[in-house]
């Protein structure tokens, strides 16, 4: 047999889909935001994802790494990213412009438990670039307003530089059906009108809530998990209604390249969104 | 499953035959030890070999392959790689390596590059006499029931076959003068004594059982570090190992326009970049993180998914690591057994 | 990057004290060659062109390890006429061969062995390091000499802006990859656990044990490979000399602190 042109029988899940770059803006000093469409229709509307799920973004030579959705499938159609640049796939990503091709595969991972999450209080926690999969439920939540209860969001950056989406985060304070608190850890601007200090600090000012009945999402950079599950716990959220995002090394998203494995959990697939229950109970996950 | 019989001096021929539907591959000598290779020439093909140095998952996951071919205009499936091939003499060992290999790239998406080459290939088992390093028996992977087209059971002056699918009896189709239908008695007889006999050469057993709970127990011994300091961080185990699936990918690109590459290549994750993310952390820094990583999927994190191990007793990695960090000196350690093991007198001086 | 009127990327390539080898690599990539020509501007290449300008730089490729007074300046000179500094091949890596000898008072013995008392005129010999120990350098691409084909597809990621891509592991991994029975195995000294991949195993795949050329892998357990082959007869200054060849003034740290080994 001419191994060549062989038809291939089942479809190929590490081809990347053609994309192109909507829209690019930096969001902060060394973090850009990307709105990106499939180019094939049938297939951005098929693209169907939740929140907390990911995709994997390639750029043709540089490479291919994972990314958070940080839309909201309420939105159909465009697919946005915050990107923070650390390496070879994201400084290439930094360089592209929009119009510009790119490859995407995904959705992949579990995403947030949104069946369960109806009906209940929404408590999302965030710090830095956390933000990126968090966004994507909240958005979802607050279009979806009456099929959630109480939604609370504190959000926590370094500097007033640093926040991502500090303008829509602003914009959405004014919202009556969102309870809001934004604080960052040093204001070097002089002109911060919110709370100066760690996340942490933001739980007093937290309205009472109802725990048993309560999803509290927590998702930034590693420190900041110890912390706010103490808050959460203290706050006696039931320990599988604390979910949290993690971070591993992925190749291909899909189960094959054994990267993501924890014991035998693979982060790609069971992951990346794990509950405090699950942490407690398996080796290296935090 | 429908059992023929084959003399001993009508297998050649057979192989003769079937190599024209297909590229027949099976074990050669290299140096002292053997490797599957494919064959142009009959009588260098080995029937009495033990283990080959690399197991034959590099015939359906070839250490490294292109799994796209890259330009500005994007990408093409390359499956270049992929012929039809007959595998022959993989013992059942192998064979439930490439059973659990099935499991891990089916789990959620099929891996196309994987399935298709396993798609592509007919597996002719043969069966096979232990060594100092087999301990095939104690995984319970020393006799196989699935997973080939034909096995092979050599009886000296005869093998008895196993026809294990359609694909298989088409093979024997070929030609089925070559085979006898009718088994005498005698047969059977010879090969139940075969069996008690060969079962008898095992020269060592370890007590799998026991190993899920002492993997956690002892997650935090002293001995893991030891066995740190030892470890050359070399990936060998995982190379050899016939159920190491991990794999990395890298972009080969060219000057001149010319098409770059996807490369997929083989990983282990006893190398240090293995859990590395962005901003240089690391998720296993340790070796011996890294190690426990390791053995927790040999001996425990399967089982607790499949309800068996992941080690199927090949004995490769006993063969292959310099340093003897193997699934018996580490099975030995967890047990409480004193293995006199490279580690065992490693200098601590040394890593001052 | 700057680009210069043709809009390509303007490229230097430099020979220290080396055999030259790297380079002449580079020469005998001549389809390719042509592509290079193509795709950058070289400013400076002495092996190839004469009318070389020593101007400002995209990418400085520097073959060789530091080893007079001279090249000290001059490498100081290139970092910083160029924006990306790349260190191709072993001794501009890791010193090489020429870097073999632990400290500066063995140095100097030997220097008298060799040479006698004479007095160097032109210019004063240092002890050969590898050129980070004076400046900074962006990427490495080691070998003895280069591989062709990680060369090329190295200069084209630099080119297009990625880092380039290297494997960061031993030569074991590509041993075993060519299914070579290890000859540490077979109590044969190999240096392939200690030595970073990219050759290919070639020496191992003709039943050679790896001297190890392309320098040390970034985790290499020196330490258990010493006692290794202590154990398996070999003694102390054997095995210094073996790591010592290639592995230049990394291997140093390693043998200093070498006090307490016992017999
Ligand atoms: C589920 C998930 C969701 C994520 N979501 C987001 C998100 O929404 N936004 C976001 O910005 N990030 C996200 N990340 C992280 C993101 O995947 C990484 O930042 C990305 O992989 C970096 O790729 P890179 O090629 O740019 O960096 P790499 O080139 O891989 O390198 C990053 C760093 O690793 C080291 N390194 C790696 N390889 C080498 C090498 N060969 N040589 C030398 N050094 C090396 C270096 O220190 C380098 O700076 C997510 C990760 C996961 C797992
Ligand atoms: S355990 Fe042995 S074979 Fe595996 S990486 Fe360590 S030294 Fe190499
Ligand atoms: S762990 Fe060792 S003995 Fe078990 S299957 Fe792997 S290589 Fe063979
Ligand atoms: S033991 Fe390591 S290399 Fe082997 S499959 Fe598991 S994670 Fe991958
Ligand atoms: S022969 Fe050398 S390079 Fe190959 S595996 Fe053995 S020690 Fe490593
Ligand atoms: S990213 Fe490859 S297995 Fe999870």
């Amino acid at each position: 047999m001419n191994g060549e042109n062989k038809q291939l029988t089942i479809s190929n899940p590490f081809l990347p889909e053609p994309a192109r770059i909507v829209r690019t803006y930096y969001l902060t000093e060394d973090v850009k935001f990307f709105q990106v469409r499939v180019v094939d229709m049938d297939k951005a509307l098929s693209f169907k994802y939740c929140p907390g799920q990911f995709a994997m973004i390639s750029v043709v030579g540089a490479g291919e790494a994972p990314f958070s959705i940080s839309s909201t499938p309420s939105r159909p159609g465009l697919l946005e990213f915050c990107i923070r640049k650390v390496g070879g796939v994201t400084n290439a990503l930094f360089r592209m412009k929009e119009n510009d091709l790119i490859g995407i595969r995904g959705p992949y991972g579990n995403g947030f438990p949104v069946e369960r999450m109806r009906d209940k209080d929404i408590l999302i926690v965030v710090g830095g670039l956390g933000t990126a999969p968090l966004r994507s439920v909240l958005l979802y939540c607050l279009d979806n307003r009456d099929q959630f209860r109480r939604v609370s969001l504190l959000h926590g950056a370094k500097r007033p530089s640093e926040m991502i989406f500090r303008e829509e985060f602003f914009a959405l304070k004014e919202r009556e059906d969102l309870e809001c608190h934004l604080a960052v850890d040093g204001d070097d601007t002089g002109t911060w009108t919110e709370n100066i200090g760690v996340v942490t600090t933001l739980f007093p000012k937290l309205k009472e809530i109802d725990p048993s009945s309560t999803y509290a999402l927590v998702c930034g950079p590693p420190v900041m998990y110890k912390f706010v599950i103490k808050e959460f716990v203290k706050l006696n959220i039931p320990k599988d209604q604390i979910l949290m995002t993690l971070e591993r090394r992925m190749k291909c998203g899909v189960g094959k390249c054994g990267h993501c494995a924890i014991d035998y959990i693979y982060t790609c697939l069971d992951g990346p969104v794990f509950t405090y229950w699950d942490v407690i109970h398996m080796r290296e996950l935090i | 499953m429908r059992i023929i019989k084959l003399k001993k001096d009508n297998l050649f021929p057979f192989l003769e035959i079937i190599s024209e539907e297909a590229d027949l591959w099976a074990p050669v000598k290299k140096g002292d030890k053997h490797a599957f290779t494919i064959i142009d020439d009959l009588s260098k093909i080995e029937l009495e070999t033990t283990r080959t140095i690399i197991p034959p998952k590099k015939i359906f996951t070839p250490p490294t392959f292109s799994m796209f071919s890259i330009s500005d205009k994007g990408y093409k499936e390359d499956f270049s790689h992929i012929t039809k091939k007959i595998l022959f003499g993989i013992h059942p060992c192998d064979i439930h390596g490439l059973l659990t290999l099935d499991s891990f790239f089916k789990q959620a998406y099929l891996d196309p590059y994987y399935l298709e080459a396993r798609k592509n290939t007919l597996i002719l088992g043969l069966s096979c006499w232990p060594d100092e390093y087999c301990f095939a028996k104690s995984t319970h992977t020393h006799v196989i029931e699935e997973g080939f087209d034909l096995f092979f059971t050599d009886l000296k002056d005869f093998f008895l076959v196993w026809i294990g699918s359609s694909q298989g009896d088409d093979l024997i189709r070929l030609k089925p003068e070559l085979f006898d239908e009718g088994l005498k008695d005698q047969d059977i007889q010879t090969y139940i004594n075969w069996q008690a006999e060969r079962d008898n050469a095992y020269k060592w057993n370890i007590k799998f059982i026991a190993l899920p709970d002492l993997m956690e127990l002892k997650y935090r011994d002293p001995l893991w570090e030891k066995l740190g300091d030892a470890c050359l961080a070399c990936g060998s185990c995982s190379n050899v190992c016939p159920t190491c699936n991990c794999y990395n990918i890298m972009d080969k690109q060219f000057l001149g326009g010319k098409d770059g590459k996807i490369i997929r290549h083989w990983d282990a994750c006893t190398l240090e970049e293995y859990s590395e993310v962005a901003g240089g952390e690391n998720f296993r820094k340790k070796r011996s993180d890294r190690l426990k990583l390791w053995y927790t999927h040999k001996l425990q994190a399967y089982i607790s998914k499949y309800g068996k191990p992941s080690c199927v007793g090949c004995g490769r990695c006993i063969a292959t690591c310099p340093v003897d960090i193997n699934v018996r000196t580490v099975g030995q350690a967890l047990l409480g057994e004193k293995p006199d093991a490279f580690w065992a007198r490693f200098n601590k001086e040394v890593t001052k | 990057m700057t680009k210069n009127n043709n809009n390509k990327l303007k490229i230097g390539i430099y020979e220290l004290t080396g055999c030259a080898g790297d380079a002449l690599l580079i020469l005998d990539c001549e389809k390719e060659l042509v592509d290079i020509f193509q795709a950058a501007d070289i400013q400076s290449f002495l092996m190839a062109k004469s009318d070389n300008i020593d101007g400002e730089l995209d990418i400085a490729l520097v073959e060789g390890s530091v080893s007079t007074e001279k090249e000290k300046k001059e490498i100081l000179d290139i970092r910083k006429r160029a924006k990306t500094v790349v260190a191709i091949g072993i001794c501009a890596c890791f010193g090489g061969i020429q870097a073999a000898f632990l400290d500066e008072k063995e140095w100097e013995a030997n220097f008298k062995e060799v040479y006698g008392n004479i007095k160097m005129k032109h210019t004063k010999p240092v002890q050969s390091k590898p050129i980070d120990e004076y400046i900074k350098v962006d990427y490495y691409l080691p070998g003895c000499p280069i591989d062709k084909e990680q060369f090329l597809s190295t200069l084209n990621r630099i080119l297009r802006g990625n880092p380039p891509e290297l494997y960061r592991f031993s030569v074991c991994v590509e041993c075993k990859w060519n299914e070579n029975d290890c000859l540490l195995n077979k109590d044969i000294p190999c240096l392939g656990p200690i030595t970073r991949a990219g050759c290919g195993s070639i020496c191992i795949n003709h039943n050679l044990p790896c001297v190890g050329c392309w320098g040390p892998v970034e985790e290499a357990n020196i330490a258990s490979e010493f006692q290794l082959l202590r154990e398996k007869g070999f003694d102390h200054d054997f095995i210094k000399k073996k790591m010592a060849n290639f592995s230049g003034t990394g291997m140093a740290d390693f043998f200093g602190k070498l006090k307490g080994e016992k017999g």
